[in-house]
């Protein structure tokens, strides 16, 4: 008898489970990021969804480097998340091998309008023949970050929207000077391109990448001046042998540098770090190249860069797939997206509330540098074999050890000229 | 021997059926995860390897060409050439003297030898974080107790060392618990005849130990010769990108990571890789020579 029973209440908890469940659908659609940070404003975006459309979302973090190696080994094996971010420095291999699904039908039938994103977010992810690949996630820019407690110690005048990048080097000099070399006025690191000296050659006339992605004007005189400033710089900023080791943020938020310049990507880190209150953001300097005293149009760049939301070419929910990565790049979730603080959207123009998201900490400066000259991040084929060789000797290495040294430079403009010429024409 | 063909028996067959049985999850792992990968990386050094593995192009000897020619290789080769010169015959000399010394009956040597065989137990990429901040210029304790302002891995004079003590340091543990077992196996009859006969504890060690632990001595040194001749964890994990002592330091397996996994040219960095292997397999061909010279066997 007592058998009977425990089977019976066995079924009766299993029909329980069944009805339970029966009105949410029996699978997850399977998400992969890099970005912690975000982690927890997407998933509040991603169950928002979930409540209109009944289908769970679980959104899992991988560390930038792991990602990629991820990524790929899962396109090789046909294992790929069901939908995930896409960058700049990869999305055309993935493009070109149709590993990512055509959202194409997808744009036409819900009537969604590309002109909404920035331009070069979408053209990023729109392949040749006109596919759509990804939908513009977010937008990040750069802005200039100072800690203000170095700067009224050593009695040195606080950074200003309207400062030109000789006036950075004059700030950094008073700081590194007047510390006798206790704390550096500035830091850059060779890796610091996108949200560092890219942002130079371009306020001084040159392209990192050509607009075609097909070259490079970095060895022009433009692009010499641009990184001779960026050598100006360097002189008062810290050894790159100190940056190589401890790295630019860890150097600032152990208030041992006055300024770097760093990614709206960047701010959660800042915003959460030890001594928060004395950190504040102005806008990137601008290269005074005509000399009238202001900033006109084209001397002021500030790098943008987007990610794409992407799903896999072999999901077994396309259609679900397709409607939660819509659902992401709304005007209304990625307005969220920007309240909470997680990014900027992609849509332009609705990201002013990104500037309150951070209570006490001011990042207008991200804001405002939409209304600057942008370029976006400057990408070909392989970006990561150029990029890579840029960083090392070879590349800039050798004239950033030795910044007193100006041939150097010129030199490495030349190697720079070189190497991405060779690394276009390799792809 | 040539052994005389016997037919088996029903027994016999049934137990060979068996062995197959309990030694096929083994070969299966064998084959599929480490021969096919070996002959793939052969196969795929022939050519230029197309995205995600798909549309590779036979490029035949252009691989090896471009790495026998390319001045980085040869000096990564140089710098895994000279890690291996710091790691190997410091790791074996003072793993020998510790292991010696705990070998003996004194109390707490269990306490010790947990001690030095402790960095074999932690992971690798732990270990190289923390003496990443023990080196480190600014705020390392390095240079803090000693009151130096050394660039212990970013001068590219010193950073080789630098990292060669990380490599002595975790392997010291290893190659002692080996010394210890083949210490061991010593009888100790000959010490105690060495010590009626007058001979000096430095004399006995010299005497007796070293010549009696040469195969345990040369199984180390084999086997370490090939681990650091394959490093790649110290250098990926204790030198940035833009360290400036990069160069001087990278191994050729760190050069095979960046060109196959980073810069997705697994064609080109399975050169590399066999290049390296053709290296080790020249080492080891002439330590299997000295072998019989050096190797007392009694």
């Amino acid at each position: 008898m007592k058998r009977i029973l425990s089977v019976v209440l066995a079924l009766a908890m299993m029909m329980a489970l069944v009805v339970t469940t029966a009105n949410a659908a029996d699978f997850t659609i399977n998400v992969n990021i890099w970005d912690s940070n975000q982690q927890k404003g997407l998933q509040e975006i991603a169950d928002d969804w979930t409540a209109i459309s009944g289908v769970p979302v679980k959104i899992e973090v991988v560390d930038w480097n792991n990602y990629w190696t991820l990524l790929e080994a899962g396109a090789r094996g046909g294992e790929l998340p069901d939908v995930f971010w896409c960058h700049s420095n990869t999305v055309q291999m993935y493009m070109e091998n149709d590993l990512l699904l055509d959202l194409t039908p997808y744009v036409q039938k819900d009537g969604i309008d590309m002109s909404q994103y920035y331009e070069g977010i979408t053209e990023l992810y729109t392949r040749s023949d006109g596919k759509i690949f990804a939908l513009p996630k977010d937008h990040d820019t750069i802005a200039l970050l100072y800690n203000k407690a170095i700067f009224d110690k050593y009695e040195v005048a606080y950074p200003t929207d309207s400062w030109t990048w000789q006036d950075m080097y004059e700030a950094a000099k008073q700081i590194t000077e007047k510390s006798n070399g206790d704390v550096y006025g500035y830091a850059l690191n060779t890796s610091n391109n996108q949200d560092g000296w890219y942002n130079l050659v371009y306020d001084y006339g040159a392209q990192v990448i050509t607009e075609d992605h097909k070259g490079t004007t970095i060895g022009s005189d433009n692009g010499k001046a641009g990184m001779e400033m960026v050598r100006t710089l360097l002189t008062v900023g810290a050894p790159q042998t100190v940056v190589a080791e401890t790295g630019t943020d860890s150097l600032f938020q152990s208030n041992k540098v006055g300024m770097i310049t760093q990614g709206s990507w960047m701010i959660n880190s800042f915003y959460t770090a030890e001594s928060h209150a004395d950190y504040y953001w102005a806008s990137l300097p601008y290269a005074d190249v005509n000399g009238n005293g202001q900033c006109d149009d084209g001397e002021r760049w500030s790098c943008y860069n987007g990610l794409g939301w992407a799903a896999a070419y072999n999901t077994q929910h396309p259609d679900e797939c397709a409607s939660l990565i819509e659902y992401f790049c709304s005007e209304a979730a990625q307005k969220k997206q920007a309240e909470l603080g997680v990014t900027m959207a992609g849509i332009k123009g609705i990201s002013d509330e990104f500037a309150n998201a951070f209570p006490g900490m001011d990042v207008s400066a991200f804001t405002k540098a939409e209304s600057f000259n942008l370029y976006f991040r400057p990408y070909t084929r392989n970006t990561v074999v150029w990029e890579d060789a840029l960083q090392q000797q070879g590349g800039f290495l050798d004239a950033w050890q030795d910044p007193s040294n100006a041939e150097l430079m010129a030199t490495a403009c030349d190697n720079a000229q070189r190497i991405i010429e060779e690394a276009i024409a390799a792809e | 021997m040539a052994k005389p063909r016997k037919k088996m028996t029903a027994a016999a067959k049934n137990e060979a059926k068996w062995a197959w049985a309990f030694i096929l999850p083994t070969i299966i792992g064998l084959l599929v995860l480490n021969y096919w990968p070996a002959i793939d990386t052969v196969i795929q050094s022939f050519y230029k390897t197309g995205d995600f593995g798909m549309g590779n192009k036979w490029v035949g000897l252009a691989n090896y060409e471009k790495v026998f020619g390319s001045a980085e290789i040869w000096q990564s080769l140089w710098n895994t050439v000279k890690y291996a010169l710091i790691e190997v015959p410091f790791g074996v000399c003072i793993a020998l003297v510790l292991a010696v010394f705990l070998n003996r009956k004194l109390k707490g040597t269990s306490f010790f030898r947990t001690i030095f065989f402790l960095p074999m137990v932690c992971a690798p990429a732990a270990v190289a974080m923390v003496w990443r901040w023990l080196y480190n210029q600014q705020f390392g304790l390095l240079n803090n107790i000693f009151h130096t302002n050394t660039a212990w891995i970013s001068d590219p004079n010193i950073a080789w060392i630098s990292i060669g003590v990380i490599g002595v340091w975790s392997v010291i543990g290893y190659n002692m618990v080996l010394f210890i077992s083949g210490l061991q196996e010593i009888p100790g009859d000959y010490y105690e005849a060495a010590a009626i006969d007058g001979a000096t504890g430095i004399k006995q060690f010299f005497k007796i130990t070293v010549p009696l632990l040469s195969p345990t001595t040369f199984f180390i040194v084999q086997t370490r010769l090939i681990g650091a001749l394959t490093v790649f964890d110290l250098m990926f994990m204790v030198m940035d990108k833009t360290n400036v002592a990069l160069k001087k330091t990278q191994s050729l397996v760190y050069l095979f990571y960046d060109y196959a996994f980073t810069k997705g040219n697994q064609g080109y960095g399975a050169a590399v890789v066999m290049f390296l292997v053709i290296f080790i397999m020249i080492i080891t061909f002439i330590l299997q020579k000295l072998e019989k010279k050096l190797v007392f066997y009694n």
